[in-house]
């Protein structure tokens, strides 16, 4: 089981996931045809250091940048290069953050000016995966019924999903216990309980779900090159149920009338 | 950023070769045999293939493959 985190944790852990979040609308709106993938990573960095937090990714098991920037058939793990994005691209966007030792995880997938309507439906249902995932996030909930609500509606409009990588608990490091797959039968793995903290991020493939890793080590693609798409948030595990860290906390109310 | 997803601990994976010593004949081709190493000291294997190992008789040196999920028995895949 993972660790459950205080709420002046979770405090700490919001303004992280904040930060990432923040940093992610920039990255959104700088991402035009021409910018490169190292200056996107310039700006990440930038606002990350300029809100007074260090890059997560940075230097984690030898990964050499703060963004991971995957392009169109990349799944995840991009790293940024010369690469100039061109319109009609699909970029994966994913961005960690540490805020007095606590970690701040999440990614989307954005288009480059005008992206055709095949990627756009692609973003737009793994986005619903992911919040079709976070929505299981309550007590008494297992880690399967995530996994199987994200594998339910993505592959329910005819995509796939990633097996090979998956989501996972996040707290004072960047990968903690549990494994969070995209896939599998409801009502397996670890029990929800409150200050459970997890990032969720389902991987979604217009083709099939195989994935390969690049000779750098860290980019994957799809194996048959088709499109992927990327959506991650941070989430903790409240008595109300799944408060998504970057946003309010949502359960004021519930709370003063159950008091 | 995801995580490498781990892979499941359980399952079965390749047979683990050990050599032995055929201490008994039993019916239907099967065979007691002490094994050189590790804990557990007996067996019951049966033989691959071969009908040379058919006539395999008490104190013969062989090899046995064992499976991983059921350490009680064995292959017994070659003479040493």
């Amino acid at each position: 089981m993972s660790v459950q985190k205080s709420w002046s944790e979770l405090q700490t852990m919001a303004r992280a996931c904040r930060i990432v979040v923040e940093a992610l609308d920039v990255l959104e709106a700088a991402a035009v045809p021409g910018v490169s993938t190292k200056e996107m990573d310039r700006i990440a960095r930038e606002h990350i250091e300029r809100a007074g937090a260090r890059p997560a990714f940075l230097g984690y098991r030898g990964y050499p940048a703060t963004l991971c920037i995957s392009v169109n058939e990349e799944v995840v793990h991009g790293i940024p290069g010369p690469r100039k994005l061109r319109e009609g691209d699909i970029v994966g966007l994913d961005l960690g953050c540490i805020v007095d030792g606590f970690f701040g995880d999440a990614a989307r997938t954005v288009a480059v000016g005008r992206a055709g309507e095949q990627a756009q439906r692609l973003m737009r249902v793994t986005r619903e995966s992911l919040l079709a995932g976070i929505d299981a996030c309550r007590p008494g909930k297992r880690v399967g019924d995530i996994g199987h609500a994200v594998q339910t509606h993505a592959e329910g409009q005819g995509y796939s999903v990633v097996r090979e990588f998956v989501g996972h608990g996040i707290g004072t490091s960047l990968h903690e216990e549990p494994q969070v797959p995209n896939y599998g039968p409801p009502g397996r793995r670890e029990r929800l309980v409150p200050g459970m903290c997890l990032a969720i991020e389902p991987m979604v493939n217009v083709g099939g779900a195989e994935v390969e890793v690049l000779a750098d080590g860290w980019t994957a693609i799809t194996r048959d090159r088709s499109l992927s798409a990327h959506f991650e948030l941070s989430v903790a595990v409240t008595p109300f149920g799944p408060w998504i860290l970057s946003e309010p906390y949502p359960y004021e109310q519930a709370e003063a009338a159950n008091a | 950023m995801p995580e490498a997803a781990s892979r499941p601990r359980t399952g079965a994976t390749e047979p683990l070769e050990v050599e032995g010593t055929v201490r008994e004949a039993l019916p239907n081709a099967l065979f007691r045999v002490e094994l050189a190493a590790g804990t557990r000291t007996a067996v019951t294997a049966h033989v691959a293939g071969e009908s040379s190992l058919l006539r395999l008789r008490p104190g013969d040196a062989v090899v046995v493959e064992i499976a991983p999920y059921d350490a009680g028995r064995g292959r017994i895949v070659r003479r040493r």
